[in-house]
C-alpha cells in the first residue's frame, strides 16, 4: 500500500510542473521587483545601476504617490463604510423575504461576473455629461449636469460607485449563504420570546454572521489595493492624477515612460503596503470575532 | 399591517434590483437607436424605431468575433492547464506518502493567494522580455496558467483529502499504481471540484485586463475587454455604436450564467472564501 504510493520519481513529476510555475511566477518576480526596486532601470538598456534607496525617496517626496495611496485608502474606507452597511442590510432582507429569494440573488450577483472593463465602458457612458443616464435622472430633478468622470472633485467618487455597483452583490450572496445556514430554530425561540424583527437581527443573525462579514472586509481591502483596470478603463487615473490609485501610478511610470526601476519600487510598497494593513486588519479587528476555518 | 410589512422589503429589494438592471436596459435601449441625438431626445425608454445598424456596424468595426475567440480559447487554454497540474499536485501532495515535504510545499502555495498581483506585473512583464515572447499569446497564457494555481489546488487538494482511503486500497489492491490511480480513480471523483474550479478560472482570465492590455499590443491577438477598450476609444462620439458593442461582450457571460447560476454562484463565493 505505501509502497505503491511512495515513487519518488511519480512524486516529483506530479509537484514539479505546478510548483515550478508556482516559483516562477509569485516567488521568483517578488526578488525581481525588490532588485530592480534599488537600481534606475528603463528596462529596456543592458547597463543597470544600482542607486540604493533612491527610488524610494522619490515616491515618498512625491505628492503624486501620496496621493495615489490616499485614493487606495478611499477606496478602502467606502468599502467599509459603505458597502458593508449596505451589504448586511441587504443580505438579512433577501433572507427574510419568501417569495423572489431567487431572482434576488441571481440579479444582485449577476455585475461581479463581468468583465471590470466593460462594467467601465458602461458606466463611462452612463456618467456622460450630455445624454449619460445619470444626468438625465438627475435632471429630472431639475439638477444641472455634472461632469463625473472629468470633474476632479466628482471623479473618485464616480469610480467608487462603479466599483461598488458591481461588488456589493457578490459579498451580499456570501453574507447571505452565511445567514441561510444559521439553524432556524434560534430566529424561532426568539421570536417566541417576543423578540421583533429587527432585535432578531441585531442580537442574534449578525453577530453570528460576523466571522463571515469579517473576511467581506478582508476581501474588501485586498480588492481594495487590486483596484487598477477600473481606474485605467474610466478616467486613467485622470483628470490630472486626481483617481490615481498605486497600481497605476506604477504603471504609468513603469511601462509608460519607461523607469523600470522605480516601477518596481512602487511594486514592492504595493506589495509591502497589502501585506501590513492585512495584518493589522487580522490582529486589530479579526482577532476579536471569532477564527473561521479557511 | 402584516401585508405592509411584507411589501417593505421588496420595495427595497426592487430598489436595487432596478440599479443594477436599468443600466443595462439602457445600453439595450440606446444599442437600438439612431445616434447620439436620438439617445439624447429619449434617454429612457425604447426609440420609435428600431434600428439594428449599429449591430451590424460595431460587429465589423469591433472585430467582437476575433477578440471573442482570442478569449475564448486563451481563457479556456489556461484553465484546463491550471487545473491539470494544480490536480496533479494536489493529489501529489493530499494522497501520496510523503508527508513532510507535501506540507511544506502546500504551506508554499497557499502563501501565493497573499502576494498581491498588482506588484507582480512589472517583473512578470520583464520574464516575458527575458523569453521573448511578449505580443504572443504565450504571454498571457503562461501567467494566467501560473496564476490560478494556488486557488486551484486549494480547492482540488481539499476535495481530494475529503475522499476516503478505502478507494485507493482497492485499488492499490487491484495492481493500479500511482499514476492510474490518478487517472483512472481520483480525477472522475474530483469532477464536481473541477467543474467549480473551470469556472472560476476561466471567468478570471476571460475578465482579465491589465496583462492583456500590456503584455500584447498586435490589434489582431487582443482579448475581449481591451478590445473593447479599444474600440470604445477609436468611436466614443457613438454611443449607440458603442451601447451594441457592450450588448454584444456582455451577452455570452449573461447566457453561461443564466444557464450555470448556481454553480458560478458557489464556485465564485468558494474561491473567495478560501483566498
Amino acid at each position: 500500500m505505501n509502497k505503491a504510493l511512495r515513487n519518488p520519481l511519480i512524486y516529483l513529476l506530479f509537484v514539479l510542473p505546478a510548483f515550478i510555475l508556482f516559483l516562477a511566477f509569485f516567488i521568483y518576480p517578488i526578488f525581481t521587483a525588490i532588485d530592480n526596486s534599488f537600481t534606475s532601470w528603463n528596462g529596456i538598456s543592458k547597463d543597470v545601476q544600482y542607486i540604493g534607496f533612491d527610488n524610494y525617496a522619490t515616491a515618498f517626496h512625491d505628492a503624486a504617490f501620496w496621493k495615489s495611496v490616499r485614493n487606495n485608502v478611499y477606496f478602502i474606507l467606502f468599502s467599509c463604510l459603505i458597502q458593508v452597511p449596505l451589504i448586511v442590510f441587504f443580505s438579512l432582507l433577501i433572507a427574510n423575504v419568501k417569495k423572489l429569494k431567487g431572482l434576488y440573488k441571481t440579479a444582485v450577483f449577476m455585475p461581479s461576473i463581468m468583465s471590470t472593463a466593460v462594467i467601465g465602458i458602461l458606466w463611462g457612458f452612463i456618467y456622460n455629461p450630455d445624454f449619460g443616464l445619470a444626468n438625465e435622472i438627475l435632471g429630472l430633478f431639475g439638477v444641472s449636469p455634472v461632469y463625473w468622470l472629468s470633474d476632479k472633485s466628482w471623479a473618485m467618487i464616480s469610480i467608487l460607485i462603479t466599483n461598488a455597483w458591481q461588488w456589493t452583490g457578490f459579498y451580499i450572496v456570501m453574507v447571505l449563504a452565511a445567514i441561510i445556514a444559521i439553524p432556524r430554530e434560534l430566529e424561532e425561540a426568539a421570536a417566541i420570546d417576543g423578540a421583533t424583527g429587527f432585535q432578531r437581527a441585531i442580537k442574534i443573525t449578525i453577530p453570528l454572521v460576523m466571522p463571515i462579514i469579517s473576511v467581506v472586509i478582508m476581501l474588501s481591502i485586498a480588492g481594495a489595493m487590486k483596484a487598477a483596470d477600473i481606474v485605467l478603463v474610466m478616467t486613467k487615473g485622470g483628470p490630472a492624477g486626481s483617481t490615481d490609485v498605486m497600481a497605476t501610478y506604477m504603471i504609468r511610470y513603469a511601462i509608460t515612460s519607461f523607469r523600470h526601476g522605480f516601477g518596481n519600487a512602487i511594486a514592492v510598497l504595493i506589495f509591502v503596503f497589502t501585506i501590513v494593513i492585512t495584518v493589522l486588519y487580522q490582529v486589530l479587528i479579526s482577532r476579536r470575532t471569532e477564527r473561521i476555518e479557511y | 399591517m402584516r401585508a405592509l410589512k411584507k411589501t417593505i422589503p421588496h420595495i427595497f429589494l426592487m430598489a436595487y434590483l432596478l440599479v443594477i438592471l436599468y443600466p443595462f436596459l439602457f445600453v439595450l435601449f440606446s444599442s437600438v437607436k439612431t445616434n447620439n441625438q436620438d439617445i439624447a431626445s429619449n434617454p429612457f425608454g425604447l426609440p420609435g424605431s428600431i434600428t439594428f445598424d449599429n449591430y451590424v456596424n460595431a460587429w465589423v468595426n469591433a472585430k467582437i468575433s476575433t477578440y471573442f475567440f482570442n478569449s475564448l480559447y486563451i481563457g479556456v487554454l489556461s484553465a484546463c492547464l491550471s487545473i491539470l497540474f494544480a490536480a496533479m499536485l494536489a493529489f501529489a501532495v493530499t494522497r501520496m506518502r510523503y508527508g513532510k515535504i507535501s506540507a511544506i510545499v502546500f504551506q508554499l502555495i497557499l502563501l501565493g493567494m497573499l502576494i498581491p498581483n498588482n506588484s507582480l506585473l512589472l517583473p512578470i512583464y520583464g520574464m516575458m522580455r527575458k523569453l521573448d515572447i511578449l505580443d504572443t499569446h504565450m504571454a498571457l497564457i503562461l501567467p494566467y496558467v501560473a496564476n490560478a494555481i494556488p486557488f486551484s489546488v486549494i480547492i482540488l487538494a481539499a476535495f481530494m483529502r475529503s475522499l476516503p482511503g478505502e478507494i485507493e486500497e482497492a485499488a492499490v489492491m487491484d495492481g493500479l499504481g500511482p499514476l492510474r490511480l490518478f487517472v483512472r480513480i481520483i480525477i472522475p471523483l474530483t469532477v464536481p471540484a473541477i467543474v467549480t474550479v473551470f469556472i472560476v478560472n476561466f471567468l478570471g482570465n476571460w475578465n482579465e485586463f491589465l496583462l492583456a492590455n500590456y503584455f500584447l499590443s498586435d490589434e489582431e491577438l487582443r482579448t475581449l475587454p481591451v478590445g473593447m477598450v479599444g474600440f470604445r476609444d477609436a468611436y466614443n462620439t457613438n454611443y449607440a455604436q458603442m451601447s451594441a458593442g457592450i450588448i454584444f461582450s456582455v451577452l455570452p457571460v449573461m447566457i453561461i450564467y443564466a444557464i450555470l447560476q448556481e454553480k458560478i454562484i458557489e464556485g465564485v463565493t468558494a474561491g473567495s472564501v478560501k483566498g
